[in-house]
């Protein structure tokens, strides 16, 4: 008996976690384990240790394998972006809807209204629950001519269009522009040697990538934020207790002055005179551009699929609306 | 006579020589600078490259080097306020006192993960903070350590053409190369701080681009150790029918035990941690660890060698800190798991004795 109790003991002091399994997450960083995003969730995952969630963090920088990964059980957790966690939740993986929140306020409210208990079931499809959402930065449309600057002028333009992003690819279809298929890896390449016109990206490329090289003399970047992307978390239903996954993305929510910072570090990088400003008259017309097209991947019509949640629609506008209740879209008949 | 004469035409050579030197020294000086501060950074700075970075590059002592890139770095390149700016000896003193830092940071990373091994969150918070705070410092550090590598060289990584400068000697080659390593370890630095230096991330694929620029089997395949994780951080960057980025950081990390230096293995092994491939970390500290028994270091330059073994030691640490809540112990170094190899030892039974 005291024999069991010692060894009982010593278990307990070689693996002081032995009770608590770790929750293995898979992480996405275009530049892995010393990237931004993969530091923010190693805060995000100590922080929760403080809950009793003790997260085994796993570096991917090809965010399609990390959701493989996930998908054939490797990790219990996923963290990616909204186009990549979409299929497990269509409500928050629609929260990057194209044109659907174009201010960083209305993002702030976005994020702080789904942190909240009564947002709860809304976060839970499917056998899948979204743990956390952090903003990675608005994408805007980086351009090799500053000519290019109304939809208008995007006709018969070649651009770069991730090949897994089905709204992106209505969009551009939508403006008569030619999608050519990239990914995450080659929009870039593309974009600085010409093979392509346009391309677009959060601000964090523009360094990185050297998209400046395929703006050059001519080019800039347009400053409408055309999607607001996230990094979320999603774990498989009841890797988390509901008051373990509700704290979870509180946790999460309160990391958003940290992402902010960097993003505004990012888009501050960016020279002034590279950016392309678009006069206030013609914003208006891009975003009930914008909503004709959100509308259309909401019912799947104009040859769209179903991309768009509804729900997440309706709040999107809700938001917008009440920062901008001016809007021509707040008193539409087809309002979302 | 004779002798006087002699005596006069040696005061007048040496009144000539005193002239030369005070106009020299008056052209030197420009207008504003105190003549003998101008003289003493030019002394300073010559002294500095043709002697003392020799000898400290020969130093094995990672530590001490790094207090002299802390304590003098400030005193020779205030000299850049009244002659040239001294930057490929100010470019190492920088990535020295940048060492400084970084040691620093690694213990508070190290307290990080001990302290989250035992599950005291408020006290592993604060190490984290502690650790991005000096993570920052080691960036700024670094960043500017780049910078002034590429002054040093007059080369412009960001050129659209790359033109490689002009190195004449070997040691012109190792700053210009540890300049571009220096800058890339920047980066990882800014962030691991939460981005807070600033650095930008452009750096990356310049570096790429000028490594070409050295030797790389001269140097003990340290170009291409760079080129390789370029090549995995911005799949971008790699060239068409290019080798695979693992197998060549493998072959650098040959190159570098073959020449007697091998940073190119911290780099696989940092390329390891950021890839997430305990696998390759592992074999990497076992090669480290066994070309302990055979490798000739490259005397010139054995603090590079050195420098290589901390941050070797510290992936090792940081694994086992995080698996198992202390640091690697010095006779497990290269390996990843504290069992001992004694378990096939024959042992004699007992039972005659009791």
């Amino acid at each position: 008996m005291i024999r069991k109790s010692l060894l009982a003991l010593s278990l307990v002091a070689a693996a002081p976690f032995a009770s608590a399994a770790p929750v293995k997450m898979c992480v996405f960083d275009v530049i892995g384990a010393n990237g931004d995003m993969f530091n923010m969730v190693k805060d995000y995952a100590l922080e929760m240790k403080a809950h009793g969630v003790d997260f085994e963090l796993r570096p991917y920088t090809d965010e399609g394998v990390a959701v493989g990964d996930f998908n054939s059980g490797q990790c219990d957790a996923v963290a990616a972006t909204d186009l990549r966690t979409r299929p497990f939740n269509r409500f928050t993986g629609s929260i990057s809807a194209v044109g659907a929140i174009p201010t960083y306020d209305d993002l702030k409210t976005v994020l702080a209204t789904l942190a909240q208990p009564k947002a709860a079931p809304l976060m839970k499809e499917g056998g899948y629950e979204v743990l956390g959402i952090v903003p990675v930065g608005a994408g805007y449309l980086f351009v090799n001519d500053r000519s290019i600057d109304t939809a208008g002028e995007l006709a018969g333009k070649r651009m770069a269009t991730l090949d897994y992003q089905k709204d992106a690819i209505h969009m551009v279809n939508h403006v008569k522009a030619t999608v050519v298929p990239s990914d995450i890896t080659n929009f870039a390449g593309k974009f600085n040697n010409g093979s392509v016109d346009t391309a677009y990206a959060p601000a964090f490329a523009y360094e990185v990538l050297e998209l400046y090289k395929g703006i050059s003399d001519g080019g800039g970047i347009v400053d409408y934020p055309l999607a607001q992307l996230t990094i979320q978390v999603i774990a498989r239903e009841g890797v988390l207790d509901d008051d373990t996954a509700q704290k979870s993305r509180e946790v999460a929510w309160g990391m958003y002055g940290q992402a902010m910072n960097l993003i505004q570090g990012q888009e501050e990088a960016i020279p002034d005179d590279k950016w392309i400003n678009i006069p206030d008259a013609d914003i208006e017309g891009y975003q009930e551009m914008f909503r004709d097209n959100r509308l259309q991947l909401r019912d799947g019509t104009e040859g769209a699929d179903k991309v768009y949640h509804p729900k997440m629609m309706s709040l999107l506008s809700k938001i917008r609306c009440s920062s901008n209740p001016s809007a021509s879209e707040c008193t539409a008949s087809d309002r979302e | 006579m004779i002798s006087s004469l002699d005596k006069t035409v040696g005061c007048m050579v040496a009144m000539r020589t005193k002239l030369l030197t005070l106009a020299a020294l008056a052209l030197l000086a420009g207008c504003s600078a105190n003549p003998i501060y101008t003289t003493t950074g030019v002394v300073l700075s010559n002294y500095s490259e043709g002697e003392a970075t020799p000898y400290v590059m020969q130093m094995s002592d990672p530590e001490m080097a790094c207090a002299l890139g802390e304590g003098i770095d400030p005193l020779l390149y205030s000299f850049s306020r009244v002659t040239d700016a001294p930057d490929s000896t100010g470019s190492l003193l920088m990535l020295l006192a940048g060492n400084c830092s970084e040691y620093q940071a690694w213990e508070a990373e190290l307290d990080y993960l001990r302290e989250d091994y035992a599950g005291n969150v408020p006290a592993a918070k604060d190490a984290r903070e502690r650790a991005k705070r000096l993570n920052a410092e080691t960036a700024k550090r670094r960043y500017i350590a780049y910078q002034r590598a590429m002054a040093a060289y007059d080369f412009d990584p960001g050129a659209e053409e790359l033109e490689c400068p002009f190195l004449f000697t070997d040691q012109e080659e190792l700053t210009f190369l540890m300049g571009l390593l220096t800058g890339m370890q920047a980066i990882v630095n800014d962030a691991n701080s939460g981005a807070m230096a600033g650095v930008p991330r452009n750096i990356a694929p310049q570096a790429e681009r000028a490594a070409q620029c050295v030797d790389n089997e001269k140097w003990g395949g340290l170009p291409n150790a760079i080129r390789s994780l370029v090549w995995l951080l911005l799949p971008d960057t790699r060239p068409n029918l290019s080798p695979d980025p693992w197998e060549m950081l493998e072959d650098s990390s040959r190159l570098g035990i073959a020449a007697g230096f091998r940073p190119s293995m911290a780099l696989e092994a940092v390329a390891a941690e950021t890839f997430g491939k305990p696998e390759v970390l592992e074999d990497v500290i076992a090669r480290f660890a066994a070309a302990d028994n055979d490798i000739v270091v490259w005397d010139d330059y054995r603090l590079v060698d050195e420098v290589a073994r901390d941050v070797i030691q510290f992936s090792s640490d940081k694994y086992w800190t995080a698996n198992y809540g202390y640091r690697t112990p010095r006779r497990h170094f290269g390996k990843m798991s504290p069992e001992s190899n004694d378990e096939d030892v024959e042992t004699m039974d007992l039972d005659d004795l009791l």
